[in-house]
């Protein structure tokens, strides 16, 4: 007892006043030792006299400590000293809670760092929250975008929105340095950045006379834009750059900060797009527009949208041709931001709290076994003089320790998590933010590791500081009735480890299930081997059609004779890419619907072998070939959906419609059908297939095509052979995009992948953490029980009674947390249906497996301290007491 | 179990450091022993006072500084450390003793309406 407070105390600092103290004490001592001396005591009697008169000499040194400075830094100074040493003693107990708390930190911090990115991260606008995006709207496709005509009436029409700009995705080719690049930017209402409440760093905004059609043409860099093809050059306002072969006056340079839904690397003024673009003027024409307007002060969100709806039907009355079906959908612009992936990230940062749930059980679960371990030294130290706050105060103390240890080792992990996450998120959906550990992400760690901290250092503390004193030190170190308090403690954790673990499996079990199916829908298309590149022609030599063909045949012709090329296509509306176009069609024949209701197929512009190339399968008739020219009689190939819906048992094969509606004012083209294809996935393998239309390239000449090659061996080594012959053809025509078929499709189901993936670690991890938790109260119960097992086995227990018995007390806390598990993940995995595909959130062959699964690893972890426990030599587990 | 002493400790504390610098204005310069000993013997045997908690007494008057300690030996030789009344203490002792009476009194009267 001297020697622990002697060495406590050598362990401080300011070692002088201990000195003094105990000088001081021991004086006092001697003084009464003295008195009662000459009073004719015996020495050794004196002094125990004197020690009994003066009181228990360490509550007084614990007194005058108390007194004697900033008691609190002080001791908090000495537990850190004590709790760093208690660790270092117990290494096992350290390390397995460093980094369960590491793992489940770390976890934590990553995935806050993704949905802080993407989903927290404020916007670089004045006051975002009143910045409105507005689509039109058709019942068929939901969003769709805004014709300039529509949204010109619009502005002038609508009260609630002061403001309105237009934002139109616009591409060009960027010549004039060392490799031609297609690079993406806006359109835009000169209105925009002020609206936005954005100023240029360089140079100057856009002016309200560039809207006119025509303006002179203009550019504001994007900040990286600037960085990486001008070098940062302060002097670059004035200077030209050729944008498809026009020379674009740079006017500014935007903030680094600026950023929108899509990447941008320049904006022009609508003037600008304006010139020599017929799209401009069509009322019936959306191209790639959305509408951005700013809420006047005071007007809701639903007041806005219901003048907004009152604006739309008026026009859809007043210009049935174009707008007859089309409404109008209003979302705050954070929204427009994020819609995709949300789910996905709530859903996952949902599961990672319910992991550090679990490593907070877990580590709890290790500080009340611990605690019962040293409830002698508790109470020892209360009976020398600690306080109860003291205690609670020193296992805070201990706690914060591992917490921090475990924080510092999560957030190295998480580092590397969030550089692993960030790579599974495709570009696309990041909209121009990035995914890093900053001060907001730290913040929420730092918070994090203070709540764990009093999670699991008070509930140990009190119950261990309840204990009764007298008891504890009388047991001699039996502490039944401690540990018969924090063992409902820890089953309780344990219960409730097992019941978050299934809620976890289930979830990742779901996903998994539905991702295989997903992935296994037949998109109608087969992707091995193929590769992708989007090109579009943009100079002015490839304005005339014969021009644009000429390029794309001898393309084609030199990429055919590359060696290792099976067959190559260009075609326009890929499935699962970005890229669609739609249009009304007549069939010939049929009974004219209103202007709405025509059938409004997607259409696809392909060359000969498009069919082979991409694994399309062709049902009846025949495909394009080189005799399907512009000289030809147009044709066409529809898809399987088509023919199903307007000509029933018909063969389309021979039938005609025409694209459009009909007029009286025009002779109808009509347009021949040659061939049924089979339906493909556009717009994702969850989504329904959707009428098509193919169209030679020769009679209809696109510039923007994406070239597909199929390759007898791995596709990406041929990457460099057809960007030589790309630029054999011509040396300024830059590629863009370039993709395997098969990242297209494991793009298209990112969402659902990152889910699956990150949703399966964190089960796996819940999983073990679940099974070190049962595995530690079974075999610290197995520990204290062994006298007890000791006296069964010599009364003639057999070892399998002993086994079953010990094992039963793991499985019934397993059996109750895997009931409460199953209840909660009925109600909670609700949350993940809209990411889940032909599996119900119920599924009961998911939730079987989990719960077998799960079952089977409780028995396994209370399997091997129960083996352990009949190993007990019953005669030394006796006399060991 | 000191944590259970701790409510009484707070209410003698006050008094402790009066009868402190008291002892101490008398006799002046006195070791802590000698301290004690001669609180027992003015109070006979009502104030029992467990030496120790003495010690947190004249540190807290020492910080304040109302006494001042200085080692020297005792009559017989023995290392003591010996406390003695400073200025500052001695004004404390008269205004603490002025409040300790106004109080007493109040309390005196207070207990007497009561009876």
């Amino acid at each position: 007892m001297r020697r622990f407070f002697a060495r406590l105390s050598n362990l401080l600092r300011p070692a002088r006043a201990e000195r003094e103290m105990s000088r001081e004490i021991e004086a006092h001592v001697a003084l009464i030792q003295d008195d009662l001396e000459r009073r004719g005591m015996p020495p050794v009697e004196a002094r125990s006299a004197a020690l009994w008169a003066y009181g228990g000499v360490e509550q007084a040194k614990e007194l005058h400590r108390r007194e004697r400075s900033f008691p609190a830094f002080e001791q908090t100074v000495r537990d850190f000293r004590h709790a760093l040493r208690g660790l270092r003693r117990s290494p096992g107990f350290t390390l397995t809670a460093v980094l369960t708390l590491a793992l489940g930190l770390g976890a934590n911090t990553a995935i806050f760092s993704v949905m802080y990115g993407i989903l927290l991260r404020p916007l670089p606008y004045h006051d975002a929250a009143r910045l409105i995006v507005l689509n039109e709207t058709t019942p068929k496709v939901g969003r769709v975008s805004v014709s300039i005509p529509n949204f010109q009436d619009w502005r002038t029409e609508s009260r609630t929105f002061p403001e309105m700009a237009v934002v139109n995705s616009v591409g060009f080719n960027l010549t004039g340095i060392e490799q031609p690049e297609t690079i993406s930017g806006e359109a835009v209402s000169p209105g925009f950045l002020r609206m936005l409440g954005v100023h240029p760093i360089l140079g100057r905004d856009f002016d309200a006379s560039e809207e006119k059609p025509g303006a002179a043409p203009v550019a504001l860099l994007s900040y990286p834009l600037w960085q990486s093809h001008f070098g940062g050059d302060h002097n670059i306002v004035g200077r030209t750059m050729a944008l498809d072969g026009r020379g674009f006056t740079i006017i500014g340079v935007l903030p680094a900060s600026f950023r929108w839904t899509e990447k941008v690397d320049m904006l022009e003024p609508t003037g600008v797009w304006a010139a020599g673009n017929e799209a401009y003027n069509e009322r019936g024409d959306r191209g790639d527009t959305v509408v951005v307007g700013r809420l006047a002060p005071r007007v809701s969100l639903a007041q806005a949208r219901a003048e907004m709806e009152g604006i739309t039907a008026r026009l859809a009355k007043a210009y049935p041709v174009t707008n007859d079906g089309f409404g109008v959908a209003l979302r705050p612009i954070r929204d427009a931001y994020v819609s995709e992936i949300r789910p996905a990230i709530l859903v996952l940062f949902g599961a990672v709290t319910l992991v550090l749930l679990i490593a907070c059980a877990n580590v709890a679960n290790l500080f009340l076994i611990r605690a019962s371990g040293r409830s002698r030294e508790m109470a020892l130290r209360v009976a020398m003089g600690a306080t109860r706050g003291h205690l609670l105060a020193q296992m805070l103390v201990e706690s914060f320790i591992l917490t921090a240890l475990g924080g510092l080792t999560g957030l190295a992990l998480a580092i590397a998590a969030v550089r692993g996450i960030g790579g599974l998120i495709p570009q696309g959906m990041l909209a121009g933010t990035s995914i890093t550990l900053n001060g907001p992400t730290l913040m929420f760690a730092g918070a994090v590791v203070t709540l764990a901290t009093f999670a699991f250092g008070v509930a140990p503390a009190l119950a261990a500081g309840r204990s009764n004193i007298q008891l504890e030190l009388q047991e001699g170190g039996r502490t039944a009735n401690v540990s018969a308090r924090t063992g409902r403690w820890r089953a309780a954790l344990v219960v409730a480890e097992f019941s978050l673990s299934l809620i976890l499996l289930v979830g990742g079990g779901l996903m998994m299930t539905s991702l295989s199916r997903l992935l296994s829908v037949d998109a109608g298309i087969r992707t091995e081997r193929v590769l992708t590149m989007q090109m579009t022609l943009r100079t002015a030599q490839y304005s005339k059609a014969p021009a644009i063909l000429n390029f794309w045949d001898q393309l084609l012709g030199r990429v055919r004779a590359l060696p290792g090329v099976q067959s190559a296509a260009l075609g326009t509306g890929v499935p699962l890419t970005d890229d669609h176009s739609r249009t009304d069609i007549t069939i010939e024949g049929m009974e004219l619907p209103k202007p709405g209701g025509f059938p409004h197929p997607d259409v696809h512009i392909v060359s000969p072998a498009y069919l082979s190339t991409l694994g399309v399968r062709l049902l009846r008739g025949r495909e394009f070939t080189g005799m399907d020219t512009e000289k030809a009689p147009p044709i066409a190939m529809i898809n399987a959906h088509l023919a199903r819906q307007f000509f029933d048992a018909r063969n389309p094969v021979g039938q005609r419609f025409m694209f459009g509606h009909p007029s009286a004012k025009r002779k109808p083209q009509w347009v021949t059908i040659v061939g049924v294809v089979g339906d493909t996935k556009l717009y994702g393998l969850a989504n329904p297939s959707r009428l098509e239309v193919y169209v030679p390239l020769h009679q209809d000449a696109a510039e923007s095509m994406t070239l597909l090659v199929k390759s007898a061996g791995a596709p990406a080594p041929l990457t460099s052979a057809i960007r030589a012959a790309i630029v054999s053809v011509d040396k300024d025509q830059p590629v863009f995009e370039t993709a395997t078929m098969e990242q297209i499709v494991r793009n298209s189901v990112s969402p659902q992948r990152i889910t699956f993936i990150l949703l399966g670690a964190f089960s796996a991890l819940a999983l073990v953490l679940a099974a070190i938790g049962i595995y530690g109260v079974v075999s610290y119960s197995v520990a204290q029980r062994r006298q007890e097992i000791g006296i069964r086995m010599a009364l003639g227990a057999q070892p399998s009674e002993v086994l079953r018995m010990v094992i039963a007390q793991g499985a019934r806390l397993a059996a109750i947390g895997l009931i409460i598990g199953i209840v909660a993940a009925l109600a909670l995995t609700r949350l993940l249906a809209s990411l889940l595909y032909s599996v119900s959130p119920s599924d009961p062959a998911t939730f079987a497996t989990v719960t077998v699964v799960l079952a089977l690893t409780a028995a396994a972890a209370s399997y091997i301290p129960a083996r352990r426990s009949v190993r007990v030599d019953p005669m030394r587990a006796l006399r060991c007491e | 179990m000191p944590s259970e002493d701790q409510p009484r400790a707070h209410v003698l504390q006050g008094t402790l450091d009066l009868i402190v610098l008291r002892t101490l204005a008398t006799m002046g310069p006195q070791h802590a022993y000698g301290i004690a000993a001669r609180i027992q013997q003015v109070s006979g045997d009502v104030l029992s006072l467990n030496q120790g908690t003495l010690y947190p007494a004249l540190v807290r008057l020492e910080q304040q500084g109302w006494i001042r300690g200085a080692w020297a030996r005792t009559e017989n030789n023995r290392d003591a450390k010996y406390y003695s009344i400073t200025r500052s203490g001695q004004k404390a002792l008269s205004l603490e003793t002025r409040n300790w009476r106004r109080m007493a009194g109040v309390v005196e009267k207070l207990l007497d309406e009561g009876a």
